[in-house]
């Protein structure tokens, strides 16, 4: 299962308000170049949120009391880009945009008890 | 009760320098309320559907660095490596949800010229102490900023 996401400045802005969160690396894009980015970051846990929801539309609502997700934020997701975020029938979760995989990990039922 | 009212903020107060994290020290309790309006509000966040009878349980994401930063604030310029949870109860959308969070740091390390700290969390409800979450965090503070603060 997969869903293409649109990355924005107004969604990281969006998400910062919410998580409480003044990094000025999602925001300043001078200390974001500085830092040798090439755009402000992406909240990680924000593109994770993304896959959390895939998560849900493929385990149902097994995934609220079962769900397992394990990321690693391999590369820089930046604004005003489309990443395609997909499960695999075997968990393998990946974010993939216009420069490759940014985030990769697995998101899996655990067993019943 | 918003995260902001929890989380120190980058930019507040001196970012905590990589040898100040103690391996396997406790982070302090911290005690929510889970709201209808912040449910609602991440899930527009993150273009998922916000009329849903129940919460998305990554909802907790935007919790979980406020465990770590009110013991530990950060340095501006953090970098999230991985990131872990595993989820264990049914948070309900329309009612408050009263939890408790604990954890601690598990582990510190250099890796090609960067510095990560990892910590854990346990969320778990007050009304009756069942587990709602795990979670396990990576991130990477900048070395010269967190030295010259």
């Amino acid at each position: 299962m997969q869903r293409t996401y649109t990355i924005t400045q107004e969604k990281i802005d969006r998400y910062g308000v919410l998580n409480g969160d003044r990094d000025i690396i999602h925001y300043d894009l001078d200390y974001a170049k500085k830092r040798g980015f090439q755009g402000t970051l992406a909240h990680g846990l924000m593109v994770q949120g993304y896959a959390n929801d895939v998560a849900l539309a493929m385990y149902g609502e097994d995934w609220l009391t079962r769900g397992a997700i394990k990321v690693k934020f391999v590369a820089p997701v930046y604004p005003d880009e489309d990443y395609v975020v997909e499960i695999k029938p075997d968990g393998e979760l990946t974010a993939t945009g216009p420069r490759g995989v940014a985030m990769a990990g697995t998101a899996t039922l655990r067993p019943v008890n | 009760m918003r995260p902001s009212d929890v989380k120190p903020r980058e930019g507040e107060v001196r970012g905590t320098r990589f040898e100040e994290y103690i391996i396997h020290d406790p982070l302090p309790e911290m005690r929510f309320t889970l709201t209808p309006e912040v449910i609602r509000e991440y899930a527009v966040s993150i273009d998922a559907d916000p009329d849903r009878p129940f919460a998305l349980p990554s909802v907790l994401c935007v919790y979980l660095m406020a465990v770590l930063y009110r013991k530990y604030p950060p340095a501006q310029g953090g970098i999230m490596a991985a990131n872990e949870f595993e989820f264990h109860r049914t948070l309900p959308a329309d009612v408050p949800t009263a939890i408790v969070a604990n954890g601690r740091i598990e582990a510190k390390f250099e890796k090609r010229g960067r510095q990560y700290i990892q910590y854990s969390v346990t969320f778990r409800s007050e009304e009756d102490g069942s587990l709602i979450a795990t979670a396990v965090n990576t991130s990477t503070f900048p070395n010269e900023q967190a030295k010259a603060a």
